[in-house]
């Protein structure tokens, strides 16, 4: 058996990630009936065609609940953010790609 | 990702739509941004790019997932998912690596086998970046180990003195160029430099690094002809250790956080370069920064990714002059930023007004002979940068309707900036001259090449996605083995 002669201590080049504080998300809405949907489209194409498919499927099985786009940011924007919220009680948001 | 935590944590409920090639980002992404638990519905890649162009053939997928999207929106979180709250983000340990083996050479081949594996490294062999070797590499600096410069995207990892060093003699760098690489890592970690989009986008953007002032010559970097390129030690190891550090103290990687499609062009070392300041007939690039042109300096600028490099030639094929290089440039200019106005007129992609398409900065390297001829007719880099936008300006009369209210649209929205309203005001009417950039400030001129040499340009969003601004000079400083870069 070979002995090992050579011993390589190296330093770590990693960058520390703070710790921080996690959160859950919200309780969900159990019934979608008479609710307001937002869709939020971050502008990536395509999103905007995947919306109008997803509102009919929607009104079909919840001929109560309602939708409001919003095309913006990729990251939401805050003043569009605060305008928005008062107009939704859940939402989607997409396209991450 | 972060636009959905921010809808979550203001009290609404919802779920973020991604595509499965993005599947591991989406789930770093909502772990940086502080709700791991968040609800996600994926959608194959496959067929949402292929079919999204049309509502008829995006709505098979939108069937396949829609129950899914409704379960995310309407049933009860999980135990699991509930528990997220309150817990710790968990740490990536940072303790140092130990590697035994029978032989130096073997123990070294070792060494690159577990930071090659653990993805901490550029995919070429590693210098083991022992205690002893980073001690040597931080004498190239005053500044403390300790200091903290920032951080880096994507996952905020702190950036340090020595975890720069550590990255720089990984790379090969030698302790004369940590300061030059610690400015670099300054303006990426400052905190209104956008680093996320180019390190982090789909769009496989790069960075353009640019030393200039007298420090590039005590080094020893290389400006002549070939300066873009592998050969000299300083410009290499210098964009190879900017490269690590981004990698190792931002921890991304291909395809789980870093979604560059293609990868990029020079991916170990970025475009990384200096001016040949012993050469050039103008100031160095950062005398027009407002630092003064004695100093030293860096100068970090995010660049598009596919379309890389537009040519004006000069070189040796046939013969040039200055004029019709400047007039080259013009009409790439006008043809390419054109094509933007449709942009002007939104908001943008980003937080900022403007930000993301619309207008540009152009990054533009001229080489020294040219740069001697166009002094000879008069220009300076001012003289020059207003030349060209003055060319580069389309007749109002020639612009389409759509041009035309975008622009004006651009006005009401303030994404033209208060200063450069009147410009544009005056310029919307018949016989105006409409500028296809904001300022003759978004020109930005390096001189470099040997002779002969070639002018080319790189360009990017003046206002980027994420952040203020995606170009920034930061002088060097706290050097100890060279004279420039000392205070």
């Amino acid at each position: 058996m070979s002995e090992k002669r050579v011993k390589l201590e190296v330093l770590n080049p990693r960058g520390t990630i703070e710790a921080k504080p996690v959160s859950a998300p919200n309780p969900r809405i159990t019934d979608l009936a008479g609710k307001r949907v937002g869709l939020y489209w971050n502008s990536k194409p395509g999103m905007d065609n995947f919306y109008k498919v997803f509102e009919e499927l929607l009104r079909k099985r919840y001929p109560t609940a309602t939708t409001t786009l919003l095309r913006g940011a990729f990251l939401i924007r805050d003043d569009d953010v605060e305008a928005w919220l008062k107009e939704i009680d859940t939402f989607v948001y997409g396209v991450g790609d | 990702m972060a636009g959905t935590v921010k809808l979550e944590t203001m009290g609404k409920p919802g779920v973020f739509i991604n595509c499965t090639t993005f599947d591991d980002d989406a789930k770093s992404a909502s772990a940086d941004n502080g709700m791991p638990t968040l609800r996600r519905v994926k959608i194959s890649s496959q067929d949402f790019y292929k079919l999204r162009g049309k509502v008829e053939t995006i709505r098979p997928l939108v069937e396949a997932v829609f129950d899914d999207i409704i379960d995310a929106l309407t049933k009860p979180l999980t135990p699991e998912e509930s528990n997220a709250s309150g817990g710790k983000y968990e740490e990536e340990s940072t303790a140092g690596v130990t590697v035994t083996a029978e032989s130096y050479p073997a123990a070294a081949e070792e060494f690159n086998s577990v930071f090659l594996n653990n993805r901490w490294g550029d995919g070429l062999p590693l210098i083991p970046p022992t205690e002893e070797r980073v001690k040597w590499m931080l004498s190239g600096t005053k500044r403390k180990p300790d200091e903290v410069l920032g951080r880096i995207n994507p996952k905020q990892g702190v950036a340090t003195i020595e975890k720069i060093a550590i990255n720089a003699v990984m790379a090969g760098a030698k302790p004369e160029y940590l300061p030059v690489i610690i400015a670099a890592m300054e303006a990426l970690a400052d905190e209104d430099f956008d680093d996320l989009h180019v390190l982090a986008s789909a769009g496989s953007f790069n960075l353009l690094t640019v030393i200039s002032g007298p420090i590039a010559r005590e080094i020893g970097m290389e400006s002549g002809i070939g300066f873009m390129g592998h050969g000299w030690r300083a410009n290499n190891t210098i964009g190879r250790a900017i490269r690590l550090s981004t990698l190792n103290i931002g921890h991304t990687w291909p395809g789980k956080n870093d979604m560059a499609l293609t990868g990029r062009v020079s991916p170990h070392t970025f475009f990384t370069f200096c001016e040949a300041e012993d050469f050039s007939a103008w100031e160095p690039y950062h005398a027009s920064r407002g630092f003064k042109a004695d100093d030293s300096c860096v100068t970090v600028g995010s660049i598009h990714g596919e379309s890389q490099l537009n040519h004006f030639y000069g070189g040796m094929i046939g013969t040039w002059t200055a004029e019709g290089i400047l007039d080259r440039m013009v009409e790439d200019l006008v043809r390419t930023d054109r094509r933007g106005y449709f942009m002007w007129g939104t908001k943008g992609i980003g937080k900022y007004l403007g930000s993301g398409g619309g207008a540009m900065n152009h990054m533009i390297i001229l080489f020294p002979e040219l740069v001697e001829e166009l002094k000879k007719i008069g220009f300076d880099q001012k003289g020059l940068q207003d030349e060209i936008y003055k060319r580069t300006s389309i007749p109002y009369d020639d612009l389409n309707p759509a041009e035309r209210k975008s622009l004006q649209t651009a006005i009401e929205l303030g994404v033209i900036p208060t200063d450069r309203k009147a410009v544009f005001e005056a310029a919307l009417k018949p016989g105006g001259k409409v500028p296809v950039l904001i300022s003759p400030d978004n020109l930005h001129f390096f001189v470099a090449g040997g002779a002969p040499g070639c002018a080319f340009s790189f360009n990017y969003y003046r206002i980027p996605p994420y952040n203020r601004t995606a170009l920034m000079t930061k002088r060097i400083t706290g050097a100890t083995l060279t004279k420039a870069g000392a205070v």
